[in-house]
C-alpha cells in the first residue's frame, strides 16, 4: 500500500525533523543566557557549604561585599557539606573546571595541597586589600600552611563547647561569683557535679547526642583525648597512640553517658536542652543560635579541662583556591578581594557562633558584647584539629568510622577495651591504603 | 502464498533494511554513550592505579588491583554483608508479597483501598522512605521504641545495635519495596483461568488443595520472575543504607556498593574501586546464569 508507506516516512522526517530542531532550541536558548545575566568572566564563583543559620548569614556578608564593592560579583554555590562536598571539590579541581574560591575545613588540607589541587595564596595582595598577615589568628593560619606556602586562609574556628542554663547551674552552686562555670579539674569531679546537678533538679544531667551523627563521638572523644596530652600519630605506617589513655577517655565518656544520653541522638540532645530537661549539653558553637532562640539564659564554655591540660577539638572553616592550571589574572585578584571584605566584615560570621580569625573582630569591644560567644572564644587558643593524614578531618570516612566505634562503647554493646581495639583496626586499614591525594 | 509481485516485496524489504536501524539508533546511541563506553572504561581503569582527583598517575598496574581485592577483609566482609541482606531480604519479599496478594484476591471488601495501600510505599522516594523511618527508629523516645516500652520491653537501638542494624534495614526495604512484587503477584492471580478451580471445585478440592495444586504451581512462572529480579535488586542495594546507616554500626550494613563507592569516592581510589566493581560484576552474572538455568530447567 502506497499511502501508507509515504506516511510512515513522511512521519520519520518529520520526528527527525522534529527531534533536530528540539535539540536545537535549548542550546540557542543558552547561547543568549550566557551572554546575558547568568555568569560572566569577571564573576568569582564561590562555592561553600553553609546553609541553615550560619548559610544565611553568609549570604548576608556576600550582598553587603556585593554593595560595597559593585565591580566584585561572587556567585556562590551552596554544597551540602559532607564526604560528597569534598569529592566535588577534588574532582572540579582535577577536572579542570574548579571555582575561584572555596571554603575548606583546614583539617582537611592534607589530602588536598599536597596532591597539587590547591593554589597557595598571595599574602600581599591580601595585605593590599587590608588584610595583613598578622591580622589572621596565628595558630590556624599556621595550620594553613604546606610546604611553607598559606594554602588555606582562615575565616574561623569552630570549637566544640558546652552550654548551660546559667539558672540552674547557678542555683546547683556550680557558678563562680562572674556566672562561669567553675573549674571541674577531673572526670571524677565531673561527675560528681552531674550527679549533683541531677539531684538537686530532678532533671537529666550533661548531655550530648551522639548517634545519627557521622563526627559528635568522635569530637567528644578527641577534645578529651587532646587533654591528656598522649599522641596520637598516623604518619608512620603503625600508628602511634596511647592506648591507656584512650581507655581512659572512652571510660569517662561511658560513665558521662550512661545515665542520661546512652542512646541519644543529636536532635535529642540539642532538644533535651531547649525544652529545658538538660541543663547542659555538649555541643559544636554552631548550634548556639538554636539555644539563644529558646529563652534559656544561656552561658557557655570551652570544654572544661578534666585530663590535664585546656584543649578543645575543632576545626577551622578557610578559603582556598582550587588549582587552576591557567587562572585569569583578574579573577584571582578577584578572589582574594572576597575574601578580605569577608573577613573584614566576619563580625557578623561571629553573631552564627563562630570565632573569627580576623583578630580585629575578636579583639574588638562590639565582639567582647557578643554573649556567650565572646565567653568560648578562648577556646580557639588550644584547638585540637584531627590528627593529620590524608584521610582524617572534617566530613571524612576516618571520622565516621571512629565514630562508629565510640557508639558501640557509648550504648553499651561493646567495652572499653575492644572499641580501643575497632579504633586502632579502622585506623590501620586506612593506613593499609596508599595515598591517593 | 503471497500475491504481491516479488519485485514490491524486495524493495519493502529493503526499506525496512534501512529504517529499522534508524529506529533503535537513538537507543544504541546511548546504550554505547552511557554503557558498553564506562564499562570499557572501567575495566581498563581497574587494571590501572587512577586517583579520582586526577594526581595518581594512572600508571598501568598489571592485577594489581585484583590481588589485592582478594585479600582485602573489608571488601569480603562488605561482600558478607551483602550476601546477609540478599538472603534476609530476599525471602519475605517474595513470601510477603505472596500472601498480601492472595489475600487481596480472595475478595476482602474494599479491593481498590488495599491494593493502593500495599502499593504506596514503592511510589515513595528513598529519602522520604529514609526520614519516615528514622523518625520511627530514634533511639530514647523513637515511636518503636515507645511501643516496645509499653509492653514492658528495653528499647532497641535499631540502627545503632550490630544485633539489630541488618534487620531494621531489611524492615525498611520490605515496607517499601513489596508493593511491586505484589502487583505482579496480583496480575499473575488475575490470570489463573477460572476454570481451572470450577473443575477443582466439582471434583470436591477445599480451599488449601486448590492453593497448592493449583494457585502455586500456576504462579510458579511469576515467582520465578519475582526471584531473580529481587536477588539482583539486593545484591545491589545501597541508597536506604547509605542513608539509613552509612553502613555502621561498626561496618555491619556496609554493603559491598557502598564500599566501592567509599573507595573510589571518599578514598579516591577509582583504579581499585573499579576493580572491586568488576569482581562483584562477576559474582552478579555468575548468580544470574544459575538462577536462569535453576528457573528454566523448572519450566522445562
Amino acid at each position: 500500500m502506497p499511502g501508507r508507506s509515504t506516511s510512515r516516512r513522511a512521519l520519520l522526517r518529520g520526528a527527525l525533523f522534529g527531534a533536530s530542531a528540539a535539540a536545537l532550541t535549548p542550546a540557542l536558548a543558552a547561547c543568549g543566557s550566557v551572554a546575558g545575566a547568568v555568569s560572566s568572566d569577571a564573576d568569582i564563583q564561590f562555592w561553600h557549604l553553609f546553609s541553615g543559620a550560619d548559610g544565611a548569614l553568609m549570604q548576608n556578608m556576600i550582598a553587603d561585599v556585593e554593595k560595597r564593592v559593585p565591580e566584585l560579583r561572587p556567585r556562590s554555590t551552596v554544597l551540602e557539606w559532607g564526604a560528597a562536598y569534598y569529592t566535588k571539590l577534588a574532582m572540579a579541581s582535577a577536572g579542570g573546571r574548579a571555582p575561584d574560591v572555596a571554603v575548606m575545613h583546614v583539617s582537611r588540607l592534607a589530602g588536598y595541597a599536597p596532591g597539587g589541587l590547591l593554589d597557595p595564596w598571595d599574602l600581599d595582595l591580601l595585605a593590599e586589600f587590608g588584610v595583613a598577615r598578622d591580622e589572621l589568628n596565628p595558630k590556624v593560619s599556621a595550620l594553613g600552611r604546606y610546604d611553607d606556602k598559606p594554602f588555606a586562609i582562615p575565616l574561623d574556628t569552630h570549637p566544640f563547647v558546652v552550654f548551660y542554663d546559667r539558672d540552674v547551674m547557678d542555683k546547683s552552686g556550680l557558678l563562680d561569683s562572674q556566672g562561669k562555670l567553675i573549674p571541674l579539674e577531673n572526670p571524677e569531679n565531673f561527675l560528681e557535679a552531674a550527679a549533683k546537678l541531677r539531684k538537686d533538679t530532678g532533671k537529666l544531667g550533661p548531655v550530648v547526642g551522639v548517634f545519627s551523627d557521622t563526627a559528635q563521638a568522635w569530637r567528644l572523644f578527641w577534645g578529651f583525648y587532646s587533654q591528656t596530652g598522649g599522641p596520637f600519630d598516623l604518619s608512620e605506617k603503625k600508628p602511634r597512640v596511647d592506648e591507656d589513655k584512650m581507655a581512659k577517655v572512652i571510660d569517662f565518656i561511658k560513665k558521662l553517658t550512661a545515665p542520661d544520653c546512652r542512646t541519644m541522638d543529636y536532635p535529642a540532645a540539642i532538644a533535651a536542652f531547649t525544652t529545658r530537661r538538660s541543663p547542659f549539653v555538649f555541643s559544636g558553637e554552631w548550634e548556639s543560635a538554636t539555644y539563644r532562640g529558646s529563652g534559656i539564659d544561656l552561658g557557655a564554655a570551652p570544654l572544661p579541662t578534666l585530663f590535664g591540660r585546656p584543649a578543645t577539638q575543632a576545626d577551622s572553616h578557610t578559603f582556598v583556591l582550587p588549582h587552576q592550571d591557567d587562572p585569569d589574572p583578574a579573577r584571582r585578584r578577584g578572589a582574594h578581594r572576597l575574601v578580605a571584605e569577608i573577613l573584614t566584615s566576619s563580625l557578623t560570621w561571629a553573631k552564627a557562633g563562630h570565632v573569627p580569625a580576623y583578630l580585629p573582630v575578636v579583639e574588638s569591644k562590639a565582639y567582647a558584647a557578643l554573649d556567650p560567644q565572646a565567653s568560648y572564644a578562648p577556646a580557639a587558643d588550644h584547638p585540637a584539629l584531627d590528627p593529620q593524614a590524608w584521610f582524617t578531618g572534617s566530613g571524612s570516612d576516618f571520622q565516621a568510622r571512629m565514630c562508629q566505634a565510640l557508639q558501640s562503647a557509648i550504648n553499651g554493646s561493646a567495652s572499653t577495651g575492644s572499641t580501643v581495639k575497632k579504633m586502632l583496626s579502622e585506623i590501620d586499614f586506612f593506613l593499609s591504603k596508599p595515598n591517593p591525594a | 502464498m503471497s500475491t504481491v509481485p516479488t519485485g514490491v516485496r524486495r524493495t519493502a524489504a529493503g526499506r525496512s533494511r534501512r529504517t529499522g536501524p534508524l529506529f533503535v539508533a537513538p537507543f544504541l546511541v546511548f546504550f554505547v554513550l552511557f554503557l558498553v563506553v564506562p564499562l570499557g572504561w572501567g575495566l581498563w581503569m581497574s587494571f590501572t592505579d587512577s586517583s579520582l582527583t586526577g594526581r595518581g598517575d594512572g600508571a598501568f598496574a598489571g592485577l594489581a588491583n585484583y590481588a589485592e581485592a582478594l585479600t582485602d577483609a573489608e571488601m569480603w566482609s562488605s561482600l558478607g554483608n551483602t550476601a546477609v541482606f540478599t538472603v534476609l531480604s530476599s525471602v519475605p519479599l517474595v513470601v510477603v508479597a505472596l500472601i498480601m496478594a492472595l489475600l487481596v484476591h480472595t475478595g476482602l471488601p474494599g479491593q481498590w483501598l488495599w491494593r493502593l495501600a500495599y502499593f504506596m510505599p514503592y511510589l515513595l522516594p528513598v529519602a522520604v522512605v529514609w526520614q519516615i523511618w528514622l523518625m520511627l527508629f530514634q533511639p530514647g523516645q523513637g515511636p518503636l521504641n515507645s511501643m516496645l516500652g509499653a509492653v514492658g520491653l528495653d528499647g532497641i537501638g535499631w540502627l545503632t545495635d550490630t544485633k539489630f542494624a541488618m534487620w531494621a534495614v531489611v524492615l525498611v526495604t520490605v515496607w517499601w519495596t513489596v508493593g511491586f512484587n505484589f502487583l505482579l503477584y496480583l496480575a499473575a492471580l488475575q490470570a489463573v483461568p477460572d476454570h481451572l478451580y470450577e473443575a477443582a471445585a466439582i471434583d470436591g478440592a477445599g480451599a488449601w488443595r486448590r492453593l497448592w495444586s493449583i494457585t502455586l504451581p500456576q504462579l510458579r512462572r511469576t515467582t520465578g520472575l519475582i526471584a531473580v529480579l529481587q536477588v539482583l535488586a539486593s545484591l545491589k542495594v545501597f541508597d536506604q543504607i547509605y542513608l539509613l546507616t552509612r553502613g555502621g554500626p561498626d561496618g555491619s550494613t556496609r554493603p559491598v556498593v557502598e564500599y566501592i563507592y567509599d573507595t573510589g569516592f571518599t578514598g579516591y581510589r577509582l583504579g581499585y574501586a573499579s576493580a572491586i566493581s568488576y569482581v562483584f560484576f562477576a559474582i552478579l552474572i555468575v548468580l544470574s546464569i544459575a538462577q536462569f538455568r535453576l528457573f528454566s530447567r523448572r519450566e522445562a
